[in-house]
């Protein structure tokens, strides 16, 4: 992992002592409200419907196991004994004081962490594929060239002050674990006919009120040109994306107004005049980066063969555990674990101190000490030997956390929604539990296989609906909470926004509608081999509008 | 009917402005305004903005059934009694948190 240097240490104590002086500033009466909003919203902290909420970054979801026993003790001293991991991969502290933010910040700076740019429109944390630096199927490990970017764009002078928040994906394998196509600016690590590895670049992507997949803007930008390119791309939207209204001011909205033909004339036509110059990144530097995320020192095993049905039938926990949370590594005799943090009946993405000071240790005793961050709101023990899979099962199985649920019906993602934001019009949680409580029998969620149920409070669309397989998004209509239903949505690469079948459901009705959606697809899927997805896809929304709404 | 709510400076917490000018944690505390009291919530509005304490200050439409005041908007109904899940208590003032107008 990347470790601070001394520049990157005095930064971050710099920013601290100032944002506490400006803390004292605003309790002693020296500042108001409208000079101090800014000023704490650069160092992520909001204020929501019933307190401050502190959003620390997680830089492309990686953690050490120090750096989650710190967010642990700051759970546990200065907010409610728990903290909400969140799709940017980030992690939210819902109930701190003011008073307290500069200590915790202090304790932050401690392991190499801080809250910058987690608000404001400015470019926010780069997310990657958890998976990074262990799958199978990887090219490259992006998290070397995340890193650079993110040393790229942290208090970048040009784009402190962008007309809205700018957010970058990046994945180094053919399988989108990081919908790229749904950020800003998506990278996706492709090898040209020379057999040298880039970046293909996409571009005018989100979710929100508008939800746009993204277009290709380049096929190939080689890793010497990227900051260069991206300083390009950010630069033309900076001069051209609108600043006249909120809801039009993503570069999603200027791709779509101006063509994507039009956007790549202006970018190449900056890029022009960067390409070759102070933004070149040097080989050395690349292989300086490269060193920190160096593979650990993997045990040289033999690969081995892990019989689920065998440990199904001796302990069906453990056996759908293993079926389920495990990822394919490239080393032999190693997996990546995913430690679902979707119990049933609970809220998607907390996690206790307890639970972090558990993973922590799993991670320093089984998994060289590194940790990652998931956008579904879970967390992954990266690299786990094989023969060390029973150990941690049974400690996630004293926390709490063993639940064998990675990618089925209850692995949802959802907001914090009207229980905690301030911009919801509905609460997300509840729906999650009742859903989740639906289909808590382990067989059922097997028996339905994948599915991608994704959750928004509201149309900023921070539970990414538009992009389950079913997504729900909350709306308030005279004094009622009701719930849209899509169905169709995939973040993966194949990219697809989700169809909305019809009105909206009062909560209460809405776990017996998804049932409905789900004997639907159970009904008229070939076999149990193929997908809600693929079903969808097959037959179309009439089978699911009908289960919902009748025959029209 | 409407009542005057906001967030305390130090601790974040749901307020309301009670009959004696104190901001307070109790939604059924909070003075109700009629709609002939323009006025006077306006200058309440106005004093609390000099304490430079009360954050996201808001005029919240409420109903008043059986001497109980029902906010209309169930956002707000969240906000006075805490997250409903996970269910947590919501953020008392600190000591030195109490505001006056």
């Amino acid at each position: 992992m990347y470790r601070y240097d001394e520049f990157d240490a005095a930064f971050v104590r710099e920013r601290t002592a100032q944002f506490r002086d400006q803390v004292n500033r605003r309790l002693s009466g020296e500042i108001n409200e409208d000079q101090f909003r800014p000023l704490r919203l650069m160092n992520g902290l909001y204020l929501q419907l019933h307190a401050y909420m502190f959003r620390i970054a997680i830089p492309y979801g990686t953690l050490r196991s120090k750096q989650l026993r710190k967010l642990a003790y700051l759970a546990r001293t200065y907010d409610r004994g728990y903290g909400h991991f969140t799709t940017r991969t980030n992690i939210q502290f819902n109930w701190p004081k003011l008073r307290d933010i500069p200590d915790m910040m202090e304790h932050l700076n401690e392991v190499e962490m801080h809250a910058i740019q987690t608000s404001g429109n400015c470019i926010r944390n780069i997310s990657t594929d958890q998976f990074a630096g262990a799958a199978a199927d990887e090219i490259i490990d992006p998290r070397p060239v995340a890193e650079i970017l993110r040393q790229w764009s942290s208090l970048h002078p040009e784009f402190s002050y962008l007309p809205r928040k700018f957010k970058i994906a990046m994945i180094g394998a053919p399988s989108d674990r990081a919908a790229i196509k749904f950020h800003d600016i998506g990278l996706k690590a492709v090898t040209n006919d020379a057999g040298e590895i880039g970046w293909e670049v996409w571009v005018g992507g989100g979710l929100g009120r508008t939800p746009m997949i993204a277009k290709l803007i380049r096929g190939y930008v080689a890793h010497t040109d990227l900051l260069a390119y991206c300083e390009a791309i950010v630069r033309v939207y900076n001069r051209y994306g609108r600043r006249d209204n909120k809801f039009k001011a993503r570069i999603k909205i200027l791709v779509h107004e101006a063509g994507i033909d039009k956007i790549r004339e202006e970018v190449e036509a900056e890029f022009a005049q960067t390409k070759g110059g102070v933004l070149t990144l040097p080989q050395a530097e690349l292989d300086r980066i490269t060193t920190y995320f160096a593979a650990p020192d993997f045990e040289r095993v033999n690969a081995t063969q892990i019989d689920v049905l065998r440990e199904k039938e001796l302990d069906p926990a453990y056996g759908d555990w293993l079926e389920r949370n495990l990822h394919s590594h490239r080393q032999p005799g190693y997996v990546s674990v995913t430690i679902s943090l979707k119990p049933v009946g609970g809220a998607p993405g907390d996690a206790t101190d307890e639970q972090m000071e558990a993973i922590a240790n799993l991670a320093e005793n089984y998994s060289f000490d590194e940790l990652r961050v998931t956008h579904e709101q879970n967390l992954v023990l990266p690299h786990v030997r094989v023969s060390d899979l029973r150990e941690v099962y049974d400690t996630l199985v004293e926390n709490g956390l063993a639940t064998g649920n990675a990618g089925l019906i209850t692995d949802m993602i959802a907001c914090p929604g009207l229980d905690f934001c301030s911009l919801a019009n509905a609460r997300s949680i509840p729906l999650a539990q009742e859903i989740s409580r639906k289909f808590q029998d382990p067989q059922r969620q097997r028996d339905i296989g994948d599915l991608k149920i994704k959750i928004s409070g509201c149309i900023n669309a921070c539970g990414h609906h538009h992009v389950g397989h079913i997504g729900i998004l909350g709306v308030e209509k005279k004094g009622t909470e009701l719930y849209q239903i899509s169905v169709g949505g995939d973040g993966t690469e194949k990219a697809a926004i989700g169809d909305i079948l019809g009105h909206g459901f009062v909560a209460d009705d809405v776990p017996d509608a998804i049932e409905r959606l789900v004997e639907t697809y159970i009904a008229r899927r070939e076999s149990a081999d193929e997908p809600f997805i693929a079903a969808y896809r097959r037959l179309g929304d009439a089978p699911f509008k009908e289960a919902l709404y009748g025959a029209q | 009917m409407e009542i005057l709510t906001g967030n305390e400076l130090m601790s974040g917490a749901t307020v309301y402005l009670d009959r004696d000018g104190h901001w307070v944690e109790g939604l059924q505390q909070a003075r109700v305004f009629l709609k002939e009291e323009a006025e006077a919530r306006d200058a309440a509005i106005a004093a609390t903005k000099k304490t430079m304490r009360i954050n996201s200050l808001e005029i919240e439409t409420v109903t008043l059934r059986d001497g109980v005041i029902h906010p209309d908007r169930i956002r707000e109904r969240i906000r006075a009694e805490g997250p409903t899940a996970p269910r947590f208590d919501r953020q008392h003032l600190d000591k030195d948190g109490h505001v006056s107008i």
